[in-house]
């Protein structure tokens, strides 16, 4: 037998209890998944979950992430809202021992996660930022609340070359009064003849001048810090950080090798999606977060050898772009016979190793430069299609996340670079609650993946 | 052996009853659609069988799609109405590259391979304005039933410009144009030709003829000449291009074409 079914929180709980009585060892922030339901976590309620201890251990470290924030506050430690940028000025938090660093642009997942219940898009729209703009609007109204997360000390967040709809957003938040230490970066372009160029992680050029601006930009969030923390931010600190992070990256890289090209899906796409996103954030916990990864990578690893998988072993490999603001359409797509074999959340640049040969603060604005937000959307759909052939994809989706002002422009540019490959794309858009859209959600990943499957057998 | 292909649209259900062995279809009807899909589809699925002087244990294989596709409790196994248009087409026109579907609730564009397998296909379901309900609410607007919407717009001398992309602005448009003394055949015609824009608009590029027609909103008439139009390109509408779809998942439950394993699609997703 190699299935090992994914459950649902029902199962979950009956499974939880096997896990007690044989012994399960769990952090402090562990617990049956169930207890986030009664806080008001009901999707949960909805999705499908992997069934290992490694797996229950990185949805409660994800779901008690507020937790360790009031509790660092009421150590003394100052909190730091990263926004926008994906990897880089939260790493760079993170090496201040005083300072703890978390992403307010998660809250975009708070509406469906609690169901709308919590009422921040409906805040968000009374401040005139309403759905044309895209779900991490979200974020606006948990400021307002402040019920999601404690109100940060300082707020960083980046500007220029990246999410329009952010930029507003932050604006708007910062007329609400909360101060936010802005850097600029600009739009990646290819260097003219003539001028000096710079190798990114990644595989993108970029000129030399447009490093130096990032990195400009970048030390002027180093002194803001330091000022905060009334603690160094040296080199020192940060070439550790780097190596740290830099181990967070190996783990979760050899991890999406094993999970994306694996015979049998030995991990679920969500939780490999929930893993990815401890890459850029670390939870506000970066030890942990290793931790947690080193978990399930082990996890991964032994099924893998043992060939054991969560799906039958035919179902039809689909390179996902896009994170989802309905964390069930993950499931979605397996139930309608797919598996992810390759992701490309916005935030490949995060996964990339960051250069140890360089002094921190160039290798930084180098990956921060990386980011393929900023770049041109070929570049995006260069690297998506290269992604895609490297993990061996049958098929490719495009996840629009509602409102996002990049997504109009970048779909297309990459539906048209992943039909020269010769293979199937679609386009899905899917809202923080896709249930009234379920029918149409599983007609175009149904279509793709019959469409993998004909020419899988031609 | 009797097989049957049930399409589950928005508006309507349509069945195709297949002889297997004849290679033949011996039924297919029509009902429209309703809060109780899977009675309705029943009901007529009972209907045509009687008609031909059987019941359902003499029904082999049953294949559903359409939107309602996994609430159909009397099928075997569901495939998407994407595959199953590609498949009908593939019977009734054989050779055709490109299918049109434009239903009640949504329109497709399938590129087909050289064996009338889909090769790509793009949708649009978010907005009602490429769909059969962006001509029903404009025929209400008009004051004429929608099948006589095509004869209207015949008598156009100049369509009108309608340049709202969503139905209820462009009826807001109308309602102006109205106003203004716009001819209603202007109007008409210039509905049509507005949707027939937006639906090639979808294909983004050069699309491969033959090119085929398909879906209730194919029977409306002016529609296949407004969509050559804005294709720059005749197309061909399917025989009884209601029926396409019910008619590829018949064949599909036939095994005629099987281009997909009956584990995927499974009856509910959930």
């Amino acid at each position: 037998m190699n299935g090992l079914a994914s459950i649902t929180l029902e199962q979950w709980d009956r499974r939880y209890e096997e896990l007690r009585a044989a012994g399960l060892r769990e952090p402090e922030y562990g617990g049956p998944l169930r207890r986030h339901v009664e806080d008001g976590d009901r999707r949960l309620l909805r999705l499908r979950f992997d069934p290992s201890p490694a797996a229950l251990r990185l949805w409660n470290f994800l779901l008690t992430e507020e937790d360790r924030l009031r509790k660092a506050r009421r150590d003394g430690k100052k909190l730091v809202g990263v926004m926008k940028d994906l990897g880089t000025t939260a790493l760079m938090t993170h090496c201040v021992p005083e300072l703890v660093a978390f992403y307010p642009d998660g809250a975009w997942w708070i509406p469906c996660v609690m169901e709308m219940r919590a009422g921040l898009f409906s805040i968000a729209d009374s401040l005139g930022i309403n759905d044309s703009f895209c779900p991490v609007r979200a974020m606006l109204g948990a400021f307002v609340t402040g019920a999601h997360f404690p109100i940060p000390d300082m707020l960083v967040c980046s500007a220029g070359a990246t999410c329009d709809d952010f930029s507003a957003i932050a604006q708007r938040l910062e007329g609400l009064g909360h101060a936010i230490l802005w850097w600029e970066i600009p739009h990646r372009r290819k260097p003219e003849s003539g001028e000096g160029r710079v190798e990114l992680p990644g595989g993108f050029v970029a000129p030399a001048e447009q490093v130096a601006v990032v990195r400009a930009e970048l030390d002027r969030v180093r002194e803001g810090l330091q000022s905060l923390a009334g603690s160094r931010l040296d080199d020192a600190r940060l070439a550790a950080g780097i190596r740290k992070a830099n181990q967070a990256r190996g783990l979760l890289a050899d991890l999406r090798r094993q999970a994306f090209t694996a015979a049998r899906c030995p991990m679920p796409a969500l939780e490999m999606l929930v893993a990815e996103m401890l890459a850029i954030h670390f939870c506000s916990d970066f030890d942990e977060s290793l931790r947690v990864l080193s978990d399930l990578h082990e996890e991964v690893s032994a099924r893998v050898l043992s060939g054991k998988g969560t799906l039958p072993a035919d179902a039809v490999r689909v390179y996902w772009v896009n994170p989802v603001a309905d964390l069930q359409v993950m499931n979605l797509l397996e139930s309608c016979g797919g598996r992810v074999c390759g992701t490309e959340y916005l935030f490949s640049h995060a996964l990339d190793p960051i250069p140890e040969d360089l002094g921190p603060m160039e290798a930084l604005a180098r990956m921060a430069l990386a980011d393929p937000m900023v770049g041109p959307a070929s570049d995006r759909a260069e690297r998506i299609c290269r992604d895609a052939v490297g993990f061996g994809a049958e098929a490719v989706l495009v996840s629009r996340i509602p409102g996002a002002s990049h997504c109009a422009l970048e779909g297309e540019a990459i539906a048209e670079g992943v039909r020269r490959l010769g293979l199937p794309v679609a386009e899905i858009e899917v809202p923080s609650l896709s249930d009234a859209c379920r029918p149409r959600l599983v007609t175009r990943l149904g279509g793709l993946i019959e469409t993998a499957l004909r020419r899988r057998g031609s | 052996m009797i097989v049957a292909g049930i399409d589950a649209g928005s508006r309507t259900i349509k069945i195709v009853l297949w002889d297997g062995f004849r290679g033949a279809m011996v039924g297919a009807g029509i009902a429209d659609q309703g809060v109780e899909q899977d009675a309705l589809a029943g009901a007529l699925l009972d209907r045509l069988l009687g008609e031909t002087g059987r019941a359902r244990s003499d029904l082999g294989r049953v294949v559903a799609t359409g939107y309602g596709r996994n609430i159909m409790s009397m099928a075997d196994s569901t495939v998407t109405e994407i595959t199953c248009h590609a498949v009908g087409v593939g019977h009734v026109l054989p050779g055709a590259r490109t299918v049109i579907d434009i239903g009640g609730q949504d329109s497709k564009l399938i590129r087909l391979d050289g064996d009338g397998g889909v090769r790509d296909f793009a949708m649009n379901d978010r907005c009602a304005a490429g769909s059969g309900r962006f001509l029903e609410v404009i025929a209400a607007r008009l004051g004429v039933e929608l099948s006589a919407l095509g004869a209207l717009a015949r008598r156009s001398e100049r369509p009108a410009a309608i340049s709202s992309m969503c139905v209820v602005f462009a009826e807001t448009e109308i309602i102006g144009l109205l106003a203004s003394r716009t001819p209603p055949a202007d109007l008409a015609a210039g509905v049509q030709a507005s949707m027939a824009n937006r639906v090639v608009a979808m294909a983004g590029r050069h699309l491969d003829p033959p090119i085929v027609f398909t879906g209730g909103v194919a029977l409306v008439p002016g529609m296949s000449d407004a969509l050559a139009t804005a294709l720059g390109h005749p197309l061909q509408v399917a025989p009884d291009p209601r029926m396409t779809g019910a008619l590829g998942a018949a064949l599909i439950a036939a095994g005629h074409r099987d281009p997909v394993p009956a584990r995927v699609a499974p009856a509910s997703p959930w």
